[in-house]
């Protein structure tokens, strides 16, 4: 018996002896062309589903079913995703097709899926694939707009893609009829990236999906920009955008979009709310004017307009936005998520004193205000101590 | 005391040199800006006087027990009789502490009516709000609008004056020990307490009720004036701010604007109208920065403008390090020019 044992244990220190010599003598193939063996291919599926299904069942789900949702994850896709997983309508990509495990076609494993599982894995990634993690992980609600967009991703042929990824295919001659002029000529990147989801026009896209970027301050979209290319303004849609372009150019884009009008064309309708009763935007008309100086609550007016046309350039003007990117905006301060530049600090302190009921308030009071023209001389001005 | 006591029962010169010395040194100790032991109020003279016939006959006390302790262990107790053992635990225990105890509720009695007492009509009332962590005054004169200021309170000399106080969130307590007793703030009740300077002089209030992150960094300087002064200084007081007059400043009220400080800063007879801070009118003429904290100059400006938060942790206000130094600068010259 006893001699049985020492003879095991001889073996097995044998085998892992060979064995390391293999690892050392470079024997094993790391090459992604040799394929796994089928083993190794079921080991790896098998506990990746297991670990899936077992580590996404905390996750609560969010209402989903807002259209700006999936608009705001499709615009995301577009630049982030497609390159790996394709897009319908496409051939599928021809790099990715060489990866290992190469990236799979979406449609059939959307289907197989939940949007528990989904959330998990836009957000985690996925070790021993190429399938990153969200690169900004305090933005939850930027990986819920993903996964929004992918539950609606395999019913999507072509055209019904490009018209949820490129507001230039709409078909709408009034928002056509703002795109370049001679005045303002469009940089290229905003033909390439940035006109995606905010438009060459800076007006957004139906259903406030995206913040309006015409007529905004220079300054501060200069510095939200900044902010994001150095990760002090998280978020995994923006920042690998930002983090691609120079300074300079930077500087260029705030500057087209600054000088594009806000108030000519009316912003794409955001569907009605029957919620929004005209007792919420009271309330939201009192907290923007006058604050509640019970919870130290100052007036937003004093810093972000309309009546804000004396404030600095770097304080964002919120006329005429998207209430639901002002309210996102307000969360994110509360729970100290934002960032941003050098003066955002500001708004942590403010924002936590904001109920959730007030802060959708005055997110929809502004929503309904027509956005304010830029003070001329004021917000051109190029400040010489960024950020 | 004791140490007092125990020094001067030393026998030999130099001892006795030392020891008065000592005492010069302890009752140094009892002067100063912030003293109940050197009044300079009605209620604090009263309050003073307690507090030494208290200390002396806590003296008388405690040498004769110190006396009854000592006898009792080296004398001679079994020549004691039971008779004599009652007398001690009976006067010594119940009878002296009863009329001791008895006299001073009496005392108590008869001085605390005049210092909880409202002030006579017509008398001048302030209101103080404690606020975390600075106080919001209000002077709120007969027949006249109120006046509205911060951190700073001044006085008529040999007037008494009713203080009208509240507290919006957490309970603070309002104590200017040269000149009265304390009177908590609480919030949702409104109390009062009548003070009465006999001697002009600066002097210092503080919190005394802990409330609170920078509950040691909440005080303010309290003035009293003679009454003809103190009159213009009201009436200046009232006066709304003036118009900077150097292009420094002028910059500055630009820059305190456009930065939003009048979201939560009044400076009456400008735009800015906010309620949620310290009004700002006359800031410039304050003797402090920050409730007490800073001396009140052009540095102690910038210092509290660009590290707010590390000045007084905690403070609602946010820092406005991110602006330039020279703009900076400019708000301090404006706030500065506000007296």
């Amino acid at each position: 018996m006893k001699r049985g044992l020492r003879q095991a244990t001889l073996v097995l220190a044998l085998l892992g002896l060979a064995a390391l010599l293999v690892v050392a003598g470079g024997l094993v193939p790391t090459r992604a062309s040799a394929g796994h063996w089928a083993v190794t291919r079921w080991a790896l599926q098998f506990a990746m589903q297991r670990s899936i299904a077992t580590q996404s069942l905390g996750v609560e789900v969010p209402p989903l079913e807002d259209p700006a949702l999936i608009l705001t994850g499709a615009g995301h896709y577009d630049f982030g995703c497609r390159s790996c997983h394709g897009a319908p309508g496409e051939p599928p990509p021809r790099i990715a097709r060489a990866m290992l495990p190469p990236p799979p076609d979406l449609a059939p494993r959307i289907r197989a899926s939940n949007p528990r599982k989904l959330f998990h894995v836009v957000k985690h990634g996925l070790k021993f694939t190429g399938m990153p993690a969200w690169p900004a992980q305090e933005r939850d609600d930027e990986v819920w707009a993903v996964v929004a967009f992918l539950l609606a991703y395999p019913e999507l042929d072509g055209a019904a893609y490009r018209r949820l990824v490129d507001r230039s295919s709409l078909p709408d001659p009034a928002l056509q009829a703002l795109t370049p002029t001679a005045s303002a000529p469009t940089p290229a990147a905003v033909q390439e990236q940035c006109a995606r989801c905010h438009g060459h026009d800076g007006l957004g896209r139906e259903g406030g999906a995206f913040p309006r970027l015409a007529g905004q301050r220079r300054a501060y979209l200069e510095r939200a920009l900044l902010a994001y290319a150095d990760g002090r303004r998280p978020s995994g849609i923006m920042e690998p955008l930002a983090a691609g372009l120079d300074p300079a150019l930077i500087g260029e884009l705030a500057g087209y979009y600054s000088r594009l009008p806000a108030a000519s064309a009316p912003p794409p309708a955001a569907p009605a709310r029957p919620e929004v009763g005209a007792d919420m935007l009271e309330l939201g008309r009192r907290i923007a004017h006058e604050g509640i100086v019970g919870q130290r609550l100052p007036a937003c007016v004093e810093c972000h307009g309309p009546a804000g046309r004396r404030s600095k350039p770097e304080y964002p003007l919120l006329a005429g936005q998207p209430a639901s990117y002002l309210e996102q905006q307000l969360s994110l301060f509360r729970t100290g998520a934002r960032g941003g530049s050098a003066y955002s600090h500001l708004m942590e302190h403010v924002a936590p004193r904001l109920k959730p009921e007030q802060a959708r308030a005055v997110a929809h009071y502004f929503a309904t205000l027509p956005p304010d023209a830029p003070a001329p001389g004021v917000d051109d001005a190029r400040e010489g101590d960024l950020p | 005391m004791v140490h007092f006591l125990s020094a001067t029962s030393a026998r030999s010169r130099p001892h006795r040199a030392g020891a008065a010395s000592a005492v010069a040194v302890l009752l140094a100790g009892c002067s100063g800006p912030q003293s109940s032991l050197d009044p300079a109020g009605a209620g604090a003279r009263e309050i003073a006087d307690l507090f030494w016939w208290m200390a002396g006959g806590t003296v008388v006390v405690w040498v004769a027990v110190a006396w009854l302790t000592y006898s009792a262990v080296r004398g001679r107790v079994a020549e004691q009789t039971a008779r004599q053992a009652r007398y001690y635990i009976i006067g010594g225990g119940a009878l002296f502490p009863t009329v001791v105890l008895t006299a001073l509720l009496l005392h108590g009695f008869r001085i605390l009516p005049p210092l909880l007492a409202p002030a006579p009509p017509g008398s001048l009332r302030i209101a103080v709000s404690g606020e975390q962590w600075w106080w919001r005054v209000q002077y709120q004169p007969d027949g006249e609008e109120p006046v509205e200021l911060a951190n700073e309170i001044r006085l008529p000399v040999g007037e008494p004056v009713e203080f009208i106080l509240d507290a919006p969130d957490v309970i603070h307590s309002f104590w200017i020990p040269s000149l009265g007793g304390k009177m908590d703030m609480i919030p949702g009740r409104t109390t009062r307490l009548t003070l009465q300077a006999t001697r002009t002089g600066t002097f210092r209030g503080v919190c005394a009720e802990y409330c609170g992150e920078s509950h040691a960094l909440m005080a303010f300087p309290v003035v009293v004036m003679a009454k003809a002064e103190f009159s213009a200084w009201l009436a200046a007081q009232r006066a709304p701010a003036q118009a900077p007059a150097d292009p420094l400043a002028e910059r500055g009220r630009a820059a305190f604007l456009q930065n939003g400080c009048a979201a939560c800063h009044a400076v009456r007879g400008t735009e800015a109208r906010g309620r949620i801070g310290p009004d700002l009118t006359h800031v410039g003429g304050r003797m402090t920065l920050g409730a007490g904290v800073l001396t009140n100059n052009r540095a102690a400006l910038v210092r509290w403008l660009a590290h707010t938060d590390r000045v007084k942790p905690g403070v609602l206000m946010p820092h406005f390090g991110m602006l330039p130094a020279a703009e900076l600068d400019a708000v301090a010259a404006y706030l500065e020019s506000l007296r």
